[in-house]
């Protein structure tokens, strides 16, 4: 209780001293000063009262009597710091602007980047507050990074319905030097449940600002502007009086000054104040009802105008005046009301019937439509050209002699110009005029020619102008890149002739087809052209070369360059910077620093004549969109939600005009700033906060009605009065074509049949192709080991091809035995004698009979060639590939059963460790596997086997081992015919051994091993390759691990087959790991080798693999910190 | 701001690495309540609560001890900084080793936020570290040691006379290591890890 009284007290002093700071109102800071001893004297009170255990004496002596009165002091004396430290490093020097986080009193909830400090630092500076401890009262806004779940969840007692936002908005808000909405900085925690609490601010706060902003121009306005100072009194009773009838009349009373006429409506066109001189900025807003009204109506406003003429010239104020006292301004209002989205139904539809700027947006898809064969076709050679850009010359045309109206014919006549009644038609006279009067607003124009009159655009004429344009253009030069309907580059390097010359006859044939002027300026890139083009306007041409690029920048006022405006003026004008050559004296890099990478570097270029751009690089629009920011004003949700909907139908409309489908949608709402005055321009939307929301939707649509559903949507998501809005823009992105998504419905309905059956196809693919092998290795009745070997390859290849179905065979892992049933050779399983092919049976469950009676059906085609294969192949040969196959499965069998097998095979074919030799190259599994197996192999069989098998054999096998067979190797003949095959198979085991020795397990992204293990047939390998990718893909050895703890722990040691190997496999990769990661991060291996210790203590193979690396580990470490790694076994 | 800007790279990084060994050793100093903790007060590094020495000699032990490592760090000749305790009989009972490595080829702009960024960690985690430390005994005592990779010339520099050779001996048996923490941020490596006496070292 206590604390609340005082903050009240508190904060009223805050904001004096605030005021006292800011030098502009000096006469104020005496006033202040007293207010701060009366709220001093109220603190006094509060204590008193609040205190309850204890009288006023024992507080002064400080002893506190309790914790309350001590916090309370403590928030007391840490706000007079802040204030004292705020007094000297807010800068008092520019005292009349009112800084940023005016009013704004922050609170650091936990980490922030930055941190809380530098936060306090930015308020300190700016003018905000920093509040130590959390008070609802104080507190406007809560900073945070991160929430904590039981904040999250319990959001309104954390936050007390104060708004939660992320420290990025003080930052921005610091380098925009104003305060942006805190909206779009709102705690990303808090998205999902941020409509009901935005809801729940936002109706209170536009409450409060609501009330504020009606009294606002009453109390505020006087002092600001001059006019409203002048009618002081009676403007407060006129907006009182009519606020309360049109809510919104007060932005257009705001502007009754600049109302050029306040009974007829045909006038009321305002421009925006573009002194940049686009072209065609004029009369862009043409109101809606002008439609309506004929030709013979512009003759009664003429004659109506004639009655105010001098009001007109003499000035706003009496204009004002006038207004105020007459009754006919209140009449007026509702006249001008149907400017707006009040009362006019179709507003949109009007609006953009009658936007020129819309016209000419539309126009260039329309253009696009029309010239795309020819552009495309362009856009090919551009790249040549590039290359051999050495001598460029690039023209720039632009139709309209002063860039900004066409008025040669009476159908494209924007302004008429009367004077004293006789029409005056010349056209040269009326350019001179028109170029004065070009990019000013309409009642300016006005009121240097107060019968000037309007007309409304003639968009045909204009369309059939800017075709006949075109086909000019592109009839000389294929490469043309349209800027708008009627301005455009060619390039024209690789024409013949004086591009001048060339000029004057694309000038010449534009006068004759269309009878507009054009202008053409010729240089060596776009900058240049369009610089000579303003030279050479109006109606003219200019020619830059290179040699003489410097000399025309060096004087061109900086202002002339493209993309620079108002605000980039002004700043350099701020550093004394007017002309082009100025410019140049500036460092690239301070530039960049002043005005921003791209900006600078813009700056940086364009002073020089450096201009990279190429011709004709028409980008594909990457989102459709519609945007209305002038005439928006909304009275009630009706109003905003058939103005929404209308918007959409526009949108639609573009989407099908353009070809193209959207998935994303953004909503871009302009809502007018809380302090913003009237705009300058009529019905403008002038200063606003932009806000924006955005959603995605799976399937691209540009449908009306799912538009209007989604536009609906986010539209509710903002929270916003809707009195408040300003402009409303609608844009789809991510855009397919239609066509295309068409297509790519059916590819993927293919798709999906596709790989319901692509298991099949697969596994009759593969058949085909092993098959066919082995058919065509009978056929040409090459040696068996060939045959075998490449057998062996074709399976090795499958196998790594083909890890998908492997896994998926989930009956087959059941068994977890055999080499899945597609891997299997047909034409051997079918030559193969019956007894074996029964146990083979066994092994697969049964499984192989259907198997090979499904072959038999589907591949008539390929029995055929098994059949002649079976034909024409030697009984040996046949056998050989028998045992290849057999023994590839059996070396992925588990051991009893491989050994069974295996018996089994040396009881019918003496060839089966001839199939082996080649199981490493197969299985591309473990080298080491050669050794352990073999000793497993009958020596009887051994014995047995043709002497170039033997030969194969012994190759492979270690020297210490050697001994054993000696008595064999002494069988068999030393002639070596298949010494080739030998190195072959040879090769291929290297191969597989160089990507376990090779240190290069861990190298790319991901990591080598990761792709080799899950090709692999162990199971725990493959399980360390999905937690690789379960574990986000970092890299890092640690999260897999870990990963498998929390995964599989009790299944690791599920697997039987290939025990060795996998053991092998992962030993190496810990090896590969630790050299890795040794001389950098050994927290990273310590954290791995716990994880591993730990799954030791479950799995006997990772106690196997434990063992081995742990020695290798505390080797390393030793080398290299002199100590072994403490793996205490306590936990 | 001068002084930053117009130092290399290696200087700036060495910089921040002194400030934040300053830190981290009197982070571990509080972590093994070598002295009251009432000797210690609150204070923020890198947006953290850390410790901060009062007592002005404590302070100044590890600013200057610290500092002192600053040319040498630059020069990259520092291999380890070692934090040690040892008992009466100048025989280690635990040490704390600074393993640092600072890429002296690296020409680039230091990004600051990212250094912090790694550095925090270690601040961090060796704040909830203590369970993988040893209960000293009783009369023990500690010292800033470092590890020249080859002894500077004394009197090349005048820095380097501030350095004597250690007493501490040494264990006979290698170590074990229990690693806290490890960063490698170009172009700084720091590594963080525990030495303990190892098992079959004899005892006193």
């Amino acid at each position: 209780m206590s604390m609340e009284s005082t903050r009240s007290a508190n904060s009223a002093k805050r904001s004096f001293n605030n005021n006292s700071n800011s030098a502009s109102s000096n006469s104020n800071s005496n006033p202040s000063n007293k207010k701060k001893k009366t709220s001093q004297k109220t603190l006094g009170v509060a204590w008193g009262s609040n205190s309850r255990s204890s009288s006023r004496s024992s507080f002064s002596n400080s002893p506190f009597s309790n914790f309350g009165s001590y916090m309370v002091e403590k928030n007391r004396k840490l706000q007079n710091q802040f204030e004292a430290e705020a007094s000297t490093s807010s800068h008092g020097g520019l005292g009349s602007v009112k800084p940023i986080f005016d009013g704004v009193s922050i609170f650091v909830d936990g980490f922030t980047v930055p941190s809380s400090q530098e936060l306090r630092g930015y308020m300190l500076k700016h003018g905000g507050r920093f509040e130590n401890y959390f008070s609802r009262r104080r507190v406007t806004h809560i900073i945070c990074s991160n929430l904590p779940d039981s904040k999250i969840k319990n959001l309104r007692s954390f936050s007390r319905g104060l708004p939660v936002v992320k420290p990025t908005w003080i930052l921005e808000s610091v380098s925009a030097n104003k305060l942006l909405s805190w909206v779009p900085y709102q705690l990303d925690q808090l998205a999902n449940n941020q409509p009901k609490l935005s809801a729940f601010f936002t109706l209170k706060r536009s409450s409060v600002s609501n009330g504020a902003s009606t009294h606002a121009p009453c109390q505020v306005n006087p002092e600001a502007e001059d006019s409203s100072l002048k009618v002081g009194t009676s403007g407060d009773t006129y907006f009182s009086e009519v606020s309360k009838r049109f809510e919104h009349s007060k932005q257009i009373s705001g502007e009754s000054d600049d109302l050029v006429d306040e009974n007829s409506n045909a006038s009321l066109v305002e421009e925006p104040a573009n002194s940049s001189g686009k072209p065609c900025e004029v009369a862009m807003a043409v109101p809606s009802n002008i439609d309506t009204e004929d030709e013979s109506s512009v003759k009664n406003y003429l004659q109506s105008n004639h009655y105010q003429p001098s009001a007109l010239v003499s000035g706003n104020c009496i204009n004002n005046q006038n207004m105020k006292g007459s009754p006919s301004s209140t009449v007026s209002e509702p006249s001008n009301q149907s400017h707006s989205t009040l009362g006019d139904p179709n507003f949109v539809e009007n609006y953009f019937k009658n936007s020129r700027l819309h016209f000419i947006g539309t126009w260039r898809n329309r253009y696009r439509k029309r010239f795309r064969t020819l552009s495309d076709g362009f856009n090919c050679t551009s790249s040549n050209i590039k290359a051999s850009a050495l001598k460029t010359a690039i023209m720039h045309v632009d139709m309209l002699s002063s860039g900004t109206i066409l008025n040669y014919e009476i159908s494209l006549l924007l302004y008429a110009i009367q004077t004293t009644g006789k029409e005056l038609l010349k056209f040269h006279l009326q350019t001179t005029l028109l170029e004065i009067m070009a990019g000013m607003f309409v009642r300016d124009a006005k009121a240097l020619c107060p019968h000037l009159v309007i007309f409304p655009y003639n968009f045909e004429a204009y369309e059939e102008v800017a075709d006949q344009f075109y086909s000019v253009l592109h009839k000389h030069g294929n490469k043309v890149q349209a800027v708008s309907c009627d301005e455009a580059f060619l390039d024209v390097t690789d024409s013949e002739g004086d591009p001048q010359l060339l000029a004057s006859k694309i000038r010449r044939e534009i006068f004759e087809t269309t009878g507009c002027t054009a202008s053409a300026g010729i240089a060596g890139n776009m900058l240049m052209a369009r610089l000579a083009t303003r030279t050479a306007k109006p109606d003219g041409q200019c020619y830059i070369p290179p040699e003489r690029v410097d000399d025309y920048l060096s004087q061109l006022p900086i202002k002339a360059l493209p993309g620079i405006g108002y605000v980039l003026e002004e700043k350099l004008k701020k550093q004394n910077v007017r002309t082009c050559g100025q410019l140049r004296m500036i460092s690239k890099d301070s530039l960049q620093k002043d005005f921003g990478l791209k900006t600078g570097e813009m700056l940086w270029n364009y002073s020089r004549g450096v201009d990279n751009r190429l011709v004709g690089l028409i980008q594909e629009s990457k989102s459709v969109g519609a945007e209305v920011n002038w005439g928006v004003r909304f009275k009630d949700v009706k109003d905003a939600q058939n103005f929404l909907s209308n918007l959409c139908k526009e949108v639609s409309l573009r989407l099908q005009g353009c070809g193209v489908e959207g998935r994303t949608f953004t909503l871009k709402i302009k809502k007018r700033r809380k302090d913003a005055e009237e705009p300058t321009k009529y019905m403008g939307h002038g200063d606003c906060e932009n806000l924006s929301h955005s959603t995605t939707v799976p399937v691209a649509t540009d449908d009306v009605e799912v538009l209007q559903r989604i536009t609906k949507q986010l539209f509710g998501s903002f929270h916003l009065d809707v009195k408040e809005i300003r402009g409303v823009g609608l844009q789809v992105s991510r855009l397919e074509s239609t066509e295309n998504s068409k297509q790519g419905l059916e590819r993927n309905s293919l798709k999906s049949w596709l790989t319901s059956a692509s298991a099949r196809t697969e596994e009759l693919c593969k058949n085909n192709y092993v098959a066919k092998e082995s058919s065509n290795q009978g056929c040409e009745g090459e040696g068996d080991e060939t045959l075998v070997q490449l057998c062996g390859n074709s399976v090795g290849l499958s196998i790594q091809m083909d890890s998908n179905t492997y896994n998926g065979a989930a009956c087959l892992n059941e068994v977890s035995v055999p080499p899945p049933l597609c891997h299997l050779d047909m034409g051997v399983l079918k030559s193969l004698p019956p007894e074996l092919f029964s146990e083979l049976n066994e092994i697969y469950g049964g499984k192989l009979v259907d198997f090979v009676a499904k072959n038999k059906g589907k591949t008539e085609n390929m029995n055929h060639t098994l059949r002649a294969y079976s034909h024409e192949k030697i009984e040996g040969a046949m056998k050989e590939g028998q045992a290849a196959l057999l023994s590839s499965m059996v070396f992925q069998n588990e051991i009893p059963v491989e050994n069974k097998a295996k018996q089994h095979i040396a009881k019918e074919v003496p060839a089966v460790s001839g199939a082996e030799s080649f199981v490493p190259a197969s299985g591309l599994m473990k080298t080491d596997l050669i050794p352990s197996s073999l000793s497993q192999v009958d020596t009887a069989v051994l014995q047995q086997l043709p002497e170039e098998l033997k030969v194969d054999i012994f190759e492979h096998l270690p020297a210490h081992r050697m001994q054993v067979f000696s008595p064999n190797v002494l069988l068999y003949p030393t002639e070596i015919p298949l010494e080739a095959l030998g190195t072959k198979t040879a090769e291929n085991n290297s191969g597989s051994k160089d990507f376990v020795l090779d240190n290069n397990l861990w190298v790319g992204i991901p990591p080598q091993w990761v792709e080799k293990f899950k090709v692999s047939n162990c199971l725990i390998l493959n399980i360390l390759a999905e937690m690789y990718y379960k574990s986000g893909s970092t890299g890092n050895l640690s999260p897999i691990l870990q990963c498998i703890s929390s995964v599989s722990i009790h299944q690791l040691d599920a697997f039987q087959d290939g025990w060795d190997e996998a053991m092998y496999i992962l030993c190496e990769l810990l090896k590969q790991y630790i050299k890795l990661k040794i001389e950098l991060d050994i927290e990273e291996i310590y954290v791995c080798f716990r994880l591993l210790r730990r799954f030791a203590m479950k799995s006997e193979f990772f106690i196997q693999v434990y063992n081995i690396v742990s020695p290798y580990l505390q080797a390393l470490v030793g080398e290299n910190y002199g100590g072994n790694l403490h793996m205490s076994l306590k936990d | 701001m001068d002084r930053k800007d117009n130092q290399s790279p290696q200087g700036e990084t060495a910089r921040i690495l002194v400030e934040f060994l300053e830190v981290a050793i009197t982070s571990i100093v509080f972590l093994k309540g070598v002295y009251p903790s009432g000797a210690f007060e609150r204070r923020r590094y890198m947006n953290l609560v850390v410790q901060r020495a009062r007592h002005p000699q404590l302070r100044d032990y590890i600013h200057s001890a610290v500092f002192g490592l600053l040319p040498f760090i630059q020069k990259g000749m520092v291999e380890r900084a070692a934090v040690i305790f040892f008992n009466t009989d100048g025989i280690p009972v635990e040490r704390f080793v600074f393993k640092l490595a600072v890429n002296q080829s690296y020409g680039s702009k230091v990004e600051h936020a990212d250094l912090e960024f790694s550095l925090r960690s270690f601040l961090i985690k060796l704040s909830v570290s203590e369970s993988l430390t040893k209960v000293l005994p009783r009369d023990y005592r500690w010292e800033i040691t470092a590890y020249f990779r080859s002894l500077p010339e004394a009197s090349a520099n005048k820095d380097v006379e501030q350095w004597i050779p250690t007493d501490t001996r040494q264990w006979e048996q290698p170590p074990l290591l229990t690693p806290i923490k490890s960063m490698s941020s170009e172009p700084l490596c720091v590594q963080l890890y525990i030495e303990h006496p190892s098992l079959s070292e004899p005892k006193p």
